[in-house]
């Protein structure tokens, strides 16, 4: 028996970042909103304390913080004639769960896409013609300008209290950050976090290539700053354990760390956790989302919560997988094109490399995760792609920070995985060990998508999400150029040894790669090309708001934190200032 | 009438101890409180336990916070002396605490942050 619940104004599937912004700004503007989060709790004060949370095994090889593979997971394929296998335990991409989301976990590099980026079909048709681009090259402009967004990015930023160094100030461009970059509105809220000692003999090299380095821009505060929404940051202590792990002096933003603290005191906000949303109740009819079916997972008991507003603000796979299960949308058919539920995913095409310096000393047990030293010259349209063969780029960095006691060794190519030899290794190489890597756009293709799987279920017994994805040959181009361009400033670093890592032809789901994982629910200009409008309000039910990277279009060369957060805000603005007045469509198809 | 007397010898009195040695700057003070702040925030999902009132007070005194054992040991008072060591290099005087900061190097920042946890209430 499903027990109906009191109505509610809106409630939030999910509360990671999106959740928690699209909550603390509709209880602002005087909503009663509900959260459903079928993760635990996540409280700072419990959970991000030492000397708990610094323990590499229960984080990162354990996985504490990831979503649980025993109730879900996905199946996967590389190709659709194949049939898919679920993934029993995840590996190359690690969505989270809980309070916080993925968002807790991560490394915290805070990027923004480039202006070009969010017309980048018209970009490149105006560059180099409408017929380069191949055919199977699903992209398409996102229905949103970087000038539009960008009081949204900086919104964001003065969330997250982002470090970092301005290379364009409105419009002005600024050496020692990114040149690159589009028109910021202001600087970073915070100055750049230190810079590990690879970093510094990177942006020396790269500098004598005539590139142009700067820190990475991160959400890691540098110095204790009180954010846009009056709440408190620490600054980073440069413990090295980040990745993975909740931070112990709310330096890495969080959701938890700089939106909760006030949103849990809010009388209009209500968090219930351990709830896990397994349907959407449509009503096709009337173009609406009327309610969402829960289970307590500690009971097993159903509900039924009403609510005028519904935001959809889970993990990429399950936003993708609500549509398809509610039959919100036409689902996507690679076959004939037609369909846009499921379509455009793409993976962040990571490949990196490592360098060795036998007689310096690079202190990799210190530092956070992003800590590095960035070139984003050979970036989406930063660089000319007349000659090359493939679309598309990305940042190449280089780290040696936070490098944890189990999983930070690298070793040369060649060294035996076990045993004597290996221990000696990572003993002479932890020191002198300097990692590389390409955060590669993937520009998606009509092959690349995610629909219901149709044998295996999860624990509540839905159809898991099936993910048909392998990077098309572009990437491989890419990838291969990125690589070319890493080598030689390894070569003007002069490393006793250095070892390339090229992706292989087939996509796995191990090891980790990024848990960047784009598309499904794409934006767009028209129904016909997409499944939300540009305000992230689904096409076919005016009361659902899709956040998160499913709305992404295709994957462009920089992390989606940043991008996603500054959508919701976006999105925010829209239903505070315009849909609470007048519900309907916020854009006439 | 009196009212005013009595405040006016307060401010008198606070303008003589600002004029002393120490020149302790409360307000100044406040503004490096920011850095705890973001632990010590007095909120329920707060990293620290609540500052408030921490001038004079046994350590390990409030009930709803969970003190590491070292802290829980300790047994000081959080007097001048106390506290300016604590702030100074926290492992260093109480081994084994799990307050993730290295400490404040400036002893003038070190001054006017117990001048301003003094008046923290």
């Amino acid at each position: 028996m499903v027990t109906r619940l009191k109505d509610v104004d809106a409630v939030t599937v999910g509360l990671g970042w999106t959740g928690a912004i699209m909550a603390r700004e509709l209880t602002k503007a005087g909503l009663n909103v509900v959260s459903l989060e079928r993760g635990p709790d996540r409280i700072p004060g419990e959970d991000f304390i030492l000397p708990a949370v610094r323990d590499e095994v229960k984080y990162g090889a354990r996985l504490e913080l990831m979503m649980d593979n025993s109730i879900d997971t996905l199946t996967f394929r590389n190709f659709g004639n194949e049939r898919a296998l679920p993934i029993r335990r995840i590996g190359a991409f690690l969505p989270g769960e809980g309070v916080g989301g993925s968002g807790i976990h991560w490394g915290a590099l805070h990027w923004r896409n480039l202006p070009s980026d969010f017309r980048i079909r018209s970009a490149l048709t105006e560059r180099y013609g409408a017929k380069s681009i191949p055919d199977d090259m699903t992209i398409q402009d996102w229905p949103v300008s970087y000038d539009e967004i960008e009081p949204f990015y900086d919104k964001f930023d003065k969330i997250c209290g982002v470090s970092g160094k301005a290379g364009n100030l409105r419009g002005k461009k600024v050496d020692g950050g990114n040149i690159f970059e589009g028109p910021r509105s202001d600087e970073y809220p915070n100055q750049p976090i230190k810079t590990s000692n690879a970093g510094l003999m990177f942006g020396a090299a790269a500098k004598s290539l005539g590139y142009h380095p700067f820190p990475a821009p991160v959400a890691i505060a540098s110095n204790a700053y009180v954010n846009a929404d009056g709440v408190t940051l620490g600054a980073c202590e440069y413990c090295g354990y980040c990745n993975r792990i909740a931070c112990e002096t709310n330096a890495k933003a969080s959701a938890n760390s700089t939106i909760l603290p006030n949103l849990r005191l809010d009388p209009k906000f209500e968090l219930r956790t351990r709830c896990f949303v397994t349907k959407l109740n449509y009503d096709k009819a009337a173009k609406k989302v009327v309610s969402v079916t829960y289970t307590d997972m500690k009971t097993g008991e159903e509900y039924e919560q009403p609510a005028g507003i519904v935001l959809l603000t889970a993990f990429v796979f399950s936003n993708v997988q609500h549509l398809l299960l509610a039959g919100i949308g036409e689902p996507y058919d690679p076959t004939t094109g037609k369909g846009m539920v499921g379509k455009n995913y793409a993976y962040q095409f990571e490949a990196g490399a490592s360098a060795f310096f036998e007689n310096k000393e690079l202190n990799p047990y210190w530092g956070s995760a992003g800590m590095s030293t960035i070139i984003d010259d050979f970036n989406g349209e930063n660089f000319d792609h007349g000659g090359l063969g493939f679309f598309g780029g990305g940042y190449i960095n280089c780290n040696t920070a936070a490098a944890p006691p189990i999983s930070g060794r690298t070793v040369p190519h060649g060294t035996p995985e076990w045993g004597s030899e290996w221990k000696h290794a990572t003993v002479k190489w932890y020191h002198h060990a300097a990692r590389f890597n390409t955060q590669g756009s993937v520009y998606a293709n009509r092959a690349n998508y995610m629909d219901l799987d149709p044998t295996y279920k999860d624990v509540l017994g839905r159809p898991l999400i099936r993910l048909t994805y392998n990077p098309p040959d572009n990437e491989f181009k890419m990838s291969a150029y990125l690589l070319t361009k890493v080598e030689a400033i390894i070569k003007a670093m002069n490393p006793s040894t250095y070892d390339m890592h090229p992706r292989p032809k087939t996509f796995t789901v191990v090891p980790y790669q990024s848990t960047h994982n784009t598309g499904g629910t794409i934006m767009g200009a028209d129904p016909k090309s997409s499944v939300v409008n540009r305000y992230l309000q689904a096409w076919d039910a005016h009361n659902l708001f899709i956040q998160g990277a499913s709305v992404f279009p295709q994957q462009h060369g920089y992390n989606p934190t940043g991008t996603l957060g500054a959508l919701a805000y976006w999105s925010a603005n829209a239903i505070t200032s315009r849909y609470l007045k007048n519900p309907g469509p916020l854009v006439h198809a | 009438m009196r009212k005013v007397f009595v405040r006016a010898g307060i401010a008198l009195m606070a303008t003589v101890a600002a004029g002393a040695a120490s020149a302790a700057d409360a307000a100044h003070g406040k503004v490096v409180f920011q850095n705890c702040a973001a632990c010590h925030s007095d909120k329920p999902d707060a990293i620290g336990p609540s500052l408030k009132g921490v001038y004079g007070r046994k350590s390990g005194a409030l009930t709803d916070f969970r003190y590491s054992n070292a802290m829980q040991r300790a047994n000081l008072t959080w007097d001048e002396a106390n506290l300016r060591d604590y702030i100074k290099d926290p492992q260093a005087k109480l081994k084994g605490n799990r307050m993730p900061f290295g400490g404040l190097t400036d002893p003038k920042d070190i001054d006017d942050v117990i001048a301003y946890l003094k008046d923290y209430k």
